[in-house]
């Protein structure tokens, strides 16, 4: 290789070492940037779909900006009206819920002392309480940076959505000239099928959680159990995490049936209608929308998510699959050059 | 067919026409015509003379180079090696590139025979765009100072999405260049048979 083509890639991986370490120190701009991308990527196929006939793309950017704000201020503003007020009555309420649970707990130790004659010296439900009130108080001292980190995304992330629609052609196109030809077609290449997968991923997953959602809420409907819709609304979100997400997405559910005092309640049915739901989501929209999208091993998928959990939370539990199904291709596409060689 | 008439059947047809004057379009024909000589590169005038291309509307040009990549090659500066994965397919935009095959694995300075020298406006690398797992017939080192005009798998999936017309008739000229090919193999191998058969006969 001449002294050219050399300085070239040096030149390279510094752009993009400079770029790796600029996104690692000011996390501030990289989350809402990161969150920009997921949105354009998840509303590609639309854009495509709408843009190419007479509906104008500066038209489809702003009918999701309108969108998005209003989704994104409505928890606000309904928070700011109900916020003192919830807050209040869970704090009523929370001695109440203390006593129920005590109950209950009290009743299952009972029946393990009849039953095995050991005797339970434990008291997991005034942790839980006390957990509870602690994580409330600390939640509300974060209430003001919450708010602040919100105002700045409410401005940034429709500055680089705006970017993404209209002028990551250009930029990209100027960036891909700055790659070395030699690793061109290659780093081309897998960055498409990245890109590509990881759009697929979100929406897969997006559709998979609202059918999931919308099954749970119609079963408790039908059941006529308390907080159908938040209760599906919490299944389908809690789904997006991959085989931690549905035992996750079913908590909410059983604690509202154990603490409630109406005895048509049946735990068994609303067992059944989380057990159907994700059965049917399993066995049907996982393998019809997701695994063909990332085709990795399940024994990979569960490690990646307790990997991705360690390293970056639940956003890294999510994002975490499309990443594997890249270094996949990664792979591939190295072992596939090697074995040439060979 | 010409943009003038696109618009003038579009209007004839009763279809949406613009309703005002597309200032990228018009910004576009001022640049590709003969009078303008900007710094900018001229590809419609480059196009306009590929035979591959021929059957393409001014229109479908415009939209067709969008997806175009510019590759800036040195002399001597190896485009792709035989042997690699090949994802996309070059137009020569300026300068002209060397043809080499049989190249030994084991010296990798080894280039291999010469086959042929391709010169601006002509191409190579179809098989690369068209097959799942391409890999590269030959090695493709630039003769001088070249500029490549490139597309990749990627750029024709998103063309054959958003303009699936232009796609599907660029596949088309990408597989007629494929049957001319084989074609061309198919006589070469004839000939071999021929020169074969005669050797064997005088043996």
């Amino acid at each position: 290789m001449n002294r050219h083509l050399k300085t070239k890639l040096v030149l390279f991986c510094i752009i993009i070492s400079s770029l790796i370490g600029f996104a690692i120190l000011f996390p501030r701009l990289t989350m809402p940037f990161g969150f920009s991308y997921i949105v354009f990527l998840m509303t590609r196929p639309l854009t495509i779909l709408l843009t190419t006939g007479p509906v104008k793309q500066r038209l489809f950017y702003f009918s999701i900006l309108i969108l998005g704000l209003s989704f994104a201020l409505f928890p606000i503003f309904a928070a700011f009206y109900n916020i003192d007020t919830d807050f209040s009555r869970l704090t009523e309420q929370l001695p109440e819920l203390e006593k129920k649970l005590q109950d209950k707990f009290f009743v299952f130790k009972v029946y393990v002392f009849e039953r095995f004659g050991y005797r339970l010296n434990i008291d997991p439900v005034t942790f839980i309480i006390k957990k509870v009130e602690t994580s409330g108080i600390f939640l509300l001292a974060k209430i003001p940076e919450f708010l602040s980190s919100f105002f700045e995304w409410l401005l940034l992330v429709p500055m680089f959505l705006y970017f993404f629609f209209f002028q990551s052609q250009k930029f990209g196109a100027n960036f891909l000239r700055a790659i070395p030809n030699s690793i061109f077609e290659k780093a081309y290449v897998l960055f498409s099928q990245f890109n590509l997968k990881f759009g697929e991923y979100i929406i897969a997953k997006f559709i998979e959680a609202t059918i999931l959602g919308t099954f749970v809420t119609i079963g408790l409907l039908f059941l006529d159990y308390p907080y159908p819709f938040i209760l599906g609304f919490v299944a389908g979100v809690t789904n997006i995490l991959p085989y931690i997400g549905p035992v996750i997405g079913v908590v909410p559910a059983l604690i509202v049936g154990l603490i409630s005092n109406d005895p048509n309640i049946s735990l068994f049915g609303m067992a059944m209608v989380f057990l159907v739901a994700n059965l049917v989501d399993m066995v049907l929209v996982f393998p019809l929308l997701v695994s063909k999208v990332v085709n990795l091993n399940p024994m990979v998928v569960v490690m990646s998510v307790i990997v991705g959990g360690q390293l970056g939370g639940v956003v890294g539990m999510i994002v975490i699959i499309p990443f594997i199904a890249f270094f996949k291709l990664l792979f591939q596409e190295i072992y596939k050059d090697l074995s040439v060689q060979i | 067919m010409s943009y003038e008439k696109e618009i003038m059947d579009k209007i004839q047809n009763g279809e949406v026409v613009p309703d005002r004057l597309d200032l990228p379009v018009l910004k576009y024909l001022w640049e590709a015509s003969p009078l303008y000589f900007g710094k900018k590169e001229n590809y419609h005038e480059f196009f306009k003379k590929i035979s591959v291309l021929s059957s393409f509307s001014d229109n479908e040009i415009r939209i067709f180079t969008k997806f175009l990549h510019r590759r800036e090659f040195i002399a001597n500066e190896v485009i792709f090696k035989q042997g690699d994965s090949g994802y996309g397919f070059y137009f020569i935009y300026e300068g002209s590139v060397d043809i080499f095959a049989n190249h030994l694995n084991a010296n990798p300075d080894d280039k291999g025979e010469f086959i042929i020298r391709l010169d601006r406006r002509q191409y190579f690398g179809e098989m690369g765009l068209l097959e799942d797992f391409n890999r590269r017939s030959a090695t493709v080192v630039a003769h001088e100072n070249t500029v490549l005009l490139g597309i990749f798998k990627p750029d024709l999936e998103n063309m054959l999405e958003i303009y699936p017309v232009i796609g599907a008739k660029f596949l088309r000229e990408t597989a007629l260049i494929m049957a001319n090919r084989m074609g061309q193999l198919t006589k070469e191998i004839m000939a071999l048979k021929r020169k074969l058969k005669e050797v064997e006969q005088r043996i």
